[in-house]
Formats: structure tokens, C-alpha cells, sequence
């Protein structure tokens, strides 16, 4: 079972409210406000109004980027199609973090309702939330839900009595890493291999069987029902001024692992203090921020928010939402080994910088790994990262270069063959 | 959108033929000029031709599955003059071997790979066909019923899927081979056959490497550092 981390009680509880209830007592949900949302947006706010309220209380996607949550929405519902589809995203792709998983244990019925009110403002009648297939706690869980929640009349063939249809499923997919990023999520759906596809045309406009498809992460859908309850002010009142809101964070110290729900711009000072102090004679060297392909920075980022902007600006992302105090006992460059060389295996091969360029990198850092001097290397990983940005067919590629360029900005000293030993066997690891 | 002029369609279609008609000529003398190709051109897929005029092209099919953009797909009329909507697995597979054993042995080689397959009993596959009304959209759904069925996927059953549904053979065997719940074989007695569920070795492998990198106990020790 996953940890859940204490949070200071002025923060505000968005996603994690019911968490202490019976997460599939529907009765006990309801009247905790669930589905008032779907209600709203069903009898008094319409497809248009909905999608307004989402932009005004500018809801950014928790999958990682950030991406204006209304203005994909509009987009969905403005594209010309007879049929159109939601799919929330509930593959936590990094196995390292818990976020998404928790949130659909402890509160199926928000991101359910989520998924619900998305459809209806886009004008979709079906409507998919993908799991991890090994995950069976939160299959069983969602599908409990999506049962209970169907037979109330909230959703299925007669939508709160409107005579409208909305079903919602649960789907089982599997596959890599990869499997996480929204197109190949959508081939998984269609039952072909995981592998991305070129956008634009995003899914927005040509998704699931080539129709407009809204693809969420389940944290930015589970946000939707609080927002048409409480009203946007309420959430943009919330986080900080370019992102409103919270979102669920996997927090690791050296003592603890565990789940909290953070307002986006908070200090990462302050996510990294849920975590606990650090043992005893211990010093901090570096967060470790986005998971896998996540950014190592140095300790003076503390001080910093923890929200989209700043972070990609430093050279990490919220990605999987993972923060890690990695302590003077790491060796920085086998750690930037590890995460790279996991991107590089979890690549799906289908374009060069994705097969090949990821490949390379890995070899790059392990040579820096046990100290092969090759002079050369520290200006071709530049090079290279830089390639592999320019020419990327999806954002996997390009993320996977963050461990080692955030580590050479930052921490170049540690990159430096001269200051690691003489490997003992000859080179012939090259 | 759909309002209609008599006569409308006639009319665009002759001014675009007028429009061409009066644009620069761009007639290239080849092959003494020659076009530029793009720049990521990578030369053209043929199959070649061995010295007794046969395609050497065993159909082992590996080009196809590998092929990460599933752009090569196999097709044609095999060694018999059967022809086949889309080629692949071992019956063929077995044919051509055998033919270019005896072609270049001059006797039969035994193919240990080449095993021909079971025949099938298809009235559970073709229930399953039916009820996901052939349609390849749902390949993953009939894949998963079939290993349901069958305890696992018979090439039979793939093939059968792929002429059914108009699937290309390779991309139904590559979204069975990428999905690790998908199985190719019987279960043996302790394994389970049942649908998804596997915990992925790669991901532990990460977790715990992770792990012990954030703990300074990686592959190097803390002396070899020092
Ligand atoms: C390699 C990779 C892995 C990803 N994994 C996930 C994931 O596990 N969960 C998720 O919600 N989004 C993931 N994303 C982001 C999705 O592509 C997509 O942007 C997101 O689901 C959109 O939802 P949002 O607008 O609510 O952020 C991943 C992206 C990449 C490039
Ligand atoms: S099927 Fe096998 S032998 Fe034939 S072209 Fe493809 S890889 Fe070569
Ligand atoms: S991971 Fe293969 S193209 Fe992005």
C-alpha cells in the first residue's frame, strides 16, 4: 500500500479530499459532493460552458507538460467528427513512482466523474480509463467504481435521466515505458504495437480510430469535478498564479517514500521537507526532479517553485511528479547511468534518435561510469543531446537527454573523466 | 456543406487541366539529369535474385517483424503457386526452405525450426471473430480472447485473424510479440497463460538499480571512488 505523506493543513486538499473514506462506497461519496460536477455540467453548464469554466480556471495537464487543459478540450469539440472519445491516462509510466495509482485507489470516483464531465463537453459518448494491466488493486477498484456509479445513473444509457449515453471503461493496456505517452497509449487501445506517432496532427484533432480524442492524465480529470463544484476562482485561488491547482507528488528522502498532494508553486524546499531531515551527517548534493528522465539539479534550487515553467527552465519537468534528494553518498554519474541507460532500453525504436541516439548516450555516460578518457566525449553527448532534441519524433527521446545535460550543467566536475579512477580492466569496454 | 451545381465538378476539373496546361513544363532529361532525392532517402527495398533466377527471399519474415514502421509486409504467390494474401509463418516458411535446401544441398535438409502446425479448430476463433464484428480495431481484444480460448496464440489462429479482419500478418504478429502477456506457445504446467498481469523484469531492474545508486552502493564500491 502506498504511503501517504503528511501535508501542512493549510494546503489545500483538491485530489486527495475523500482520500480517507471507503474509496468505493458511492453513497458515501455522494454525499461528500461526488458527481455535483456532472450534474453542473449535464442540467446548467452545457458542453461550451463547461469547457469555459475549465479555461478560466486555467487547469494544466498533470501528465507532464503542462498543456491548457480548455484549450484541448475546445479543440476536441470543435473538430468536425461524428464521434468522439476521452481517454484518461492512468498508466504511470515510471514504476519508481505512485502518483497516479493512488489517486484511483483512494478517489476512483473523481477521476470517473472527471472522465464523465470531459466526454460530455466534448460530445463524446464513450470514454476510456487506461490502467497498467499487472495493476490489479486499481483494476478491481475503478471497475467497482464504474460499476457502482453506472448503476446509480451517472453514467451509461440514460445519463441522469437526459436520455443521453455516456459509458465509461476501464482498459487494461501493457507494454514499456513509452506506453505512458498519449499516441502510443492510443495504439495501444487500438491493439498495435506501442509505438508514437508524428504530431501534429495531435489527438485532439485525430486520435483513437483517427477521431478527436481528449487525452488527460487522471490527476488533471480528478481536478475538473472539484472545479465545477467550487467554481474556478475557488481553484484559481489555489496554487500559483500560471498553475492553479495541486497535484499528487511521489517525495523521496533517504527515511521516506510516499505520496503527497503539493499546490503547484510551492517550494521545492518545502515538497522535499515531507520527506523528513535527512539522517544524520548526510548532505544534500541534488534533487532529482521528473522520474526516469527527470532533471538532477543542484541544491541552490530549493528556493525555486515546484511548478511546470521553472522547472523545464532549470532543465528537469514535473514528469512522473517524482522528487528525489539524492545525498553525498551517490556517485551522480551512476545514477545519471541508471536513468539513462532505462530511457534508452524503455525506447520504442522506431525512429533513429529514439533506437540509435538514446543507445549512444547510454554508452557515452558509461564510459564517463568508469572513467574511459575519451577527450572528445564531453562535447559529442552535447552534440548528440542536442540532435536527438532537434530531430526527435516524440518527447521520449527528448526527455531522455535530461539526466545527462542537466548533470553536465550543473555538477560538470563529476562528468570529468580526469577526476574519476583509472578503470582497472584495460579499455577495452569500449 | 453539400449543395450542389450541375455541371460544378466538370467545370473545376477543367480549369485545373487548364491551369497545368499553361504551367512551366519541369520535363527532366533522365537519366542524364537527375532529380535530388530527400535527404533521409535510404535506397529502395527490392528482393533479389539468386543465381538460378529464384528470389533468394526465404520468407523467414524477419524483415517484416522487424521492420519498426511496418513498412515491409510480405506477399505473393508461394513455391506451389498458391497464392497467399499476405505471407508469413511456417508452412511457407517450411516450403521454401525445403525447396532451396534441395536447390542447394541437392538434398533435403530437415528444418529443425519448421514444424507444420496443427490444424485447428476454428469454431471458438471465428465465435470470437464474430463477436468483435471482424474489425482489426479491436485486435488486441481478439488477440487476448483467442489466448483466452486456445490457452495461447496458434500461427493458425493469427493467420486465420489476419485474412479475416484484412490485418497485415506482420502487424498483428508485432503487436502480439510487443505485448508480454501474449504467448506464442501452450503454458507449460506452472506458468499461467492468464491475459496481462506480468510484472515487467526491466522496470524491477530499474527500481532496484535506482535504489542502490541513491544509496553510494552501486557497482562501485565507495573505496574504488575515494
Ligand atoms: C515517455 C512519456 C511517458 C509518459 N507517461 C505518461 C504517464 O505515465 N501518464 C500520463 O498521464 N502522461 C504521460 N505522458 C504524457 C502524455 O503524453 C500526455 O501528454 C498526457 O497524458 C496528457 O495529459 P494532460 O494534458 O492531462 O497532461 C508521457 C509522455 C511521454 C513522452
Ligand atoms: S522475409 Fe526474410 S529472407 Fe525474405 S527479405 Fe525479409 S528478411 Fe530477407
Ligand atoms: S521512444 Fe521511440 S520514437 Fe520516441
Amino acid at each position: 500500500m502506498v504511503n501517504l505523506l503528511k501535508t501542512p493543513a493549510a494546503w489545500p486538499r483538491i485530489l486527495l479530499g475523500r482520500a480517507d473514506a471507503d474509496p468505493t462506497d458511492l453513497d458515501a461519496a455522494v454525499a461528500a459532493g461526488a458527481f455535483e460536477g456532472l450534474q453542473r455540467a449535464f442540467r446548467d453548464l452545457g458542453g461550451a460552458g463547461t469547457i469555459a469554466a475549465i479555461t478560466a480556471a486555467s487547469l494544466r495537464g498533470r501528465g507532464g507538460a503542462g498543456y491548457p487543459t480548455g484549450d484541448k478540450w475546445r479543440t476536441a469539440a470543435t473538430t468536425d467528427s461524428t464521434k468522439r472519445y476521452v481517454v484518461a491516462n492512468g498508466y504511470g509510466a515510471d514504476p519508481a513512482s505512485h502518483t497516479d495509482r493512488t489517486l484511483m485507489l483512494r478517489d476512483p470516483y473523481a477521476v470517473i466523474e472527471g472522465t464523465a464531465i470531459a466526454a460530455t463537453a466534448i460530445g463524446a459518448r464513450e470514454a476510456f480509463i487506461a490502467v497498467r494491466g499487472e495493476d490489479a488493486e486499481v483494476i478491481s477498484t475503478l471497475s467497482a467504481a464504474v460499476g457502482h456509479a453506472t448503476d446509480a445513473g451517472f453514467l451509461g444509457d440514460d445519463v441522469l435521466g437526459s436520455g443521453r449515453e455516456l459509458w465509461v471503461t476501464v482498459r487494461p493496456v501493457q507494454g514499456a515505458y513509452m506506453l505512458g505517452e498519449e499516441t502510443v497509449l492510443l495504439k495501444a487501445l487500438e491493439g498495435k504495437r506501442g509505438q508514437p506517432e508524428q504530431r501534429p496532427p495531435h489527438p485532439a484533432v485525430k486520435g483513437l480510430d483517427d477521431k478527436p480524442t481528449v487525452v488527460n492524465n487522471v490527476q488533471t480529470l480528478a481536478a475538473v469535478p472539484w472545479i465545477l463544484r467550487e467554481g474556478p476562482e475557488a481553484f484559481r485561488a489555489t496554487g500559483s498564479a500560471r498553475a492553479p491547482g495541486t497535484v499528487l507528488v511521489q517525495v523521496r528522502t533517504p527515511g521516506k517514500d510516499g505520496v503527497a498532494e503539493v499546490p503547484l508553486g510551492t517550494p521545492i524546499r518545502e515538497v522535499l521537507k515531507l520527506g523528513g531531515k535527512l539522517p544524520e551527517g548526510r548532505t544534500l548534493q541534488a534533487v532529482l526532479i521528473g522520474g526516469p528522465s527527470g532533471g538532477l539539479l543542484p541544491p541552490d534550487v530549493l528556493d525555486a517553485p515546484y511548478d511546470f515553467d521553472t522547472l523545464r527552465e532549470a532543465g528537469a519537468h514535473i514528469g512522473s511528479g517524482s522528487v528525489v534528494a539524492v545525498d553525498d553518498r551517490t556517485d551522480l554519474v551512476e545514477l545519471v547511468s541508471v536513468l539513462t541507460r532505462f530511457c534508452s532500453n524503455e525506447a520504442c525504436g522506431k525512429s533513429i534518435p529514439c533506437r540509435i541516439g538514446t543507445r549512444r548516450l547510454a554508452e557515452i555516460v558509461a564510459r564517463r561510469e568508469v572513467g574511459l578518457r575519451r577527450p572528445v566525449d564531453t562535447q559529442l553527448a552535447a552534440d548528440l543531446a542536442h540532435d536527438i532534441v532537434a530531430s526527435a519524433l516524440c518527447d521520449h527521446e527528448r526527455l531522455a537527454t535530461l539526466p545527462l545535460t542537466s548533470g553536465m550543467r550543473y555538477f560538470g566536475s563529476a562528468f570529468d573523466p580526469e577526476s574519476r579512477p583509472t578503470p582497472v580492466a584495460s579499455e577495452s569496454a569500449r | 456543406m453539400s449543395f450542389m451545381v450541375p455541371g460544378l465538378g466538370i467545370v473545376k476539373g477543367m480549369a485545373l487541366t487548364l491551369r497545368r496546361f499553361f504551367e512551366p513544363k519541369a520535363t527532366i532529361m533522365y537519366p542524364e539529369q537527375r532529380a535530388d532525392v530527400a535527404a533521409k532517402f535510404r535506397g529502395r527495398l527490392q528482393l533479389l535474385y539468386d543465381e538460378w533466377g529464384t528470389l533468394k527471399c526465404e520468407t523467414c519474415f524477419q524483415c517484416a517483424q522487424a521492420c519498426p514502421i511496418e513498412c515491409i509486409d510480405m506477399g505473393g504467390t508461394d513455391t506451389r503457386g498458391r497464392f497467399h494474401v499476405h505471407w508469413g509463418p511456417p508452412e511457407t516458411y517450411g516450403e521454401r526452405r525445403e525447396e532451396s535446401a534441395v536447390r542447394r544441398a541437392g538434398r533435403p535438409v530437415p528444418d529443425p525450426a519448421f514444424r507444420p502446425f496443427e490444424p485447428l479448430d476454428m469454431t471458438e476463433l471465428d465465435r470470437i471473430l464474430e463477436d468483435f464484428d471482424h474489425d482489426p480495431a479491436h485486435m488486441l481484444e481478439i488477440l487476448e480472447a483467442t489466448q483466452e480460448a486456445y490457452g495461447y496464440l496458434p500461427v493458425a489462429a493469427l493467420k486465420r485473424i489476419s485474412h479475416v479482419t484484412g490485418a497485415w500478418y506482420a502487424m498483428i504478429y508485432g503487436a502480439a510479440s510487443y505485448y508480454a502477456h501474449l504467448r506464442f506457445e501452450p503454458p507449460t504446467a506452472t506458468e499461467q497463460s492468464d491475459a496481462l498481469g506480468r510484472n515487467r523484469p526491466a522496470e524491477s531492474a530499474y527500481v532496484a538499480a535506482l535504489d542502490a545508486a541513491l544509496q553510494g552502493g552501486g557497482r562501485q564500491s565507495a573505496s574504488a571512488r575515494a
